[in-house]
């Protein structure tokens, strides 16, 4: 009994005891994992980090990985400027706790750069002047790429819906969506 | 301070019940974040422990049997906007659930998160209340079925005890025969928190009028509010576009709204009945309120 309590005090940091069952002939201890290790699948790497858990998966991101394509700005959820890719499905990362984050895979926009080359969403967006201040485009491309991952042919409408979570207070979404419609096209074989 | 709170992440059901029953004190609940993460960091939540369920297994479904619904709690907006089971048994939660936020929103928050805040302004709460929906709650000493019309007892407060989660929610599906829809009023399109919303849904059609006439008024009271006097006008009745306009005049008696950065309440007041009628012409009238 005394070296299970010393076994869970040395595991204190990743495991705690929640529940002991004993009966005559056996007995078991149910264990949970307490988060401080953090693992996930970045930018097609894979990562692991030491951090507090309830920190947000963009606080991870920004301070201690240094991926500083997703911004915060609102920290609300209502701007857009922080999305990544999470299995697939644009998320807002200042809206996700890094421990929620684990076994997960996530693209920022520098992971949609392959072998030095940008992808055609960024290309078009270059080509169409899409940008001003940019501060909110690596949101804006994420999210449109996201789109395009998941629809070959998106309407207009599609794309404004796939973007309306994506603020842009220099208004240049005339141009934002005509990167994106222009992008998809490029992308078609 | 957020850097020395502890989450816990258990995997399945009976560890994340045990873990709450154990720390109930203290412990606060995560499902998708998006609303208690906004809060951890305003301030307006303070503890040492959060429970994050996410990893937790089959509590992301839905499913439809014999006309009845399932949603498990951690089922995502996004997740009830694909479902076909959502789609062709209750497109007014559908309705609600596309305008929720944006697709970064609906891809994270979930149904059980938003009966958990239990905000008046929650977007999916009408739409369950116009369903009728069962709250199904789970602790180690058992299982609850509760009614959402007793499952909110005040402004942001439930009928949740300290050990319990929301394992599911489920109601009777709407048929083809029945009719629903759900209107909301935001300051935009995306990303607005409803000034009003309204969702209603009648069944049990006979010619042209419905024995049962359900409508839910959201952001104007500390609860979602039922409409019962405009209810009451509705039932069995022919319904024409006067009786309509009539019954949905009697929906703002119903509110109890008040004045906020979003609208005050006499505007809150005289928009429910408009938001009403619309909701129930769009219902009967143009197809069903059906999704095209």
């Amino acid at each position: 009994m005394l070296s299970w309590l010393k076994f869970g005090q040395r595991l204190r940091d990743r495991y705690l005891p929640i529940g002991f069952r004993i009966d005559s002939r056996s007995w078991e201890c149910a264990w949970v994992r307490v988060e401080h290790n953090i693992s996930f699948k970045l930018n097609g790497k894979a990562t692991t980090v030491k951090c507090p858990p309830a920190y947000t998966l963009l606080e991870v991101l920004r301070d201690q990985l240094q991926v500083t394509g997703p911004k915060e700005d609102c920290a609300k959820g209502e701007c857009g400027a922080c999305t990544v890719i999470m299995n697939g499905l644009p998320v807002c990362s200042c809206l996700v706790l890094v421990s929620q984050a684990e076994d997960s895979e996530i693209i920022t926009s520098e992971g949609l750069v392959r072998d030095g080359r940008l992808n055609a969403v960024q290309e078009a967006f270059i080509d169409h002047g899409a940008v001003q201040c940019g501060h909110c485009i690596p949101g804006m491309i994420v999210s449109a790429s996201a789109l395009l991952m998941r629809k070959r042919r998106p309407t207009r409408q599609e794309i404004q819906s796939a973007l309306s979570g994506n603020l842009c207070r220099c208004t240049g979404y005339t141009k934002i969506i005509a990167a994106v419609e222009d992008a998809a096209k490029k992308m078609r074989p | 301070m957020r850097s020395e709170i502890e989450v816990f992440s258990p995997s399945t059901l009976e560890e994340a019940l045990t873990l709450l029953q154990q720390h109930q004190k203290d412990i606060r609940i995560v499902a998708g974040g998006s609303d208690i993460i906004v809060q951890l960091r305003d301030g307006a939540i303070k503890t040492e422990k959060l429970l994050n369920i996410l990893p937790v297994k089959n509590l992301r479904f839905i499913e439809e049997k014999n006309g009845r619904v399932r949603i498990g709690s951690l089922s995502t907006y996004g997740d009830i906007v694909r479902s076909q089971h959502t789609r062709k048994h209750a497109w007014i939660l559908v309705e609600a659930a596309k305008q929720i936020g944006a697709a970064q929103l609906q891809n994270t928050a979930t149904i059980g998160g938003n009966l958990g805040n239990a905000s008046p302004a929650g977007d999916s709460l009408p739409p369950l209340y116009a369903l009728g929906a069962m709250v199904v709650t789970r602790s180690t000493s058992g299982r609850r079925e509760i009614p959402i019309e007793r499952f909110f007892v005040g402004y942001r407060k439930t009928a949740l005890n300290s050990d319990e989660l929301i394992e599911e929610i489920s109601f009777e599906g709407l048929t083809r025969n029945d009719a629903g829809a759900y209107l909301k009023l935001g300051l935009r399109e995306a990303n607005a928190i409803s000034i009003v919303d309204v969702a209603v849904a009648l069944r049990g059609k006979r010619r042209n009028s419905y024995s049962d006439v359900k409508v839910a008024l959201g952001a104007v009271a500390p609860t979602i509010v039922r409409a019962h006097s405009c209810e009451q006008a509705l039932v069995g009745r022919r319904l024409t576009e006067k009786i309509l306009k009539e019954a949905a005049e009697l929906a703002s008696q119903d509110a109890s709204p008040i004045t906020d950065i979003r609208g005050s309440a006499e505007y809150r007041r005289k928009v429910v009945s408009s938001l009403v009628f619309q909701a129930v012409h769009k219902a009967v009238f143009a197809n069903r309120g059906r999704e095209r």
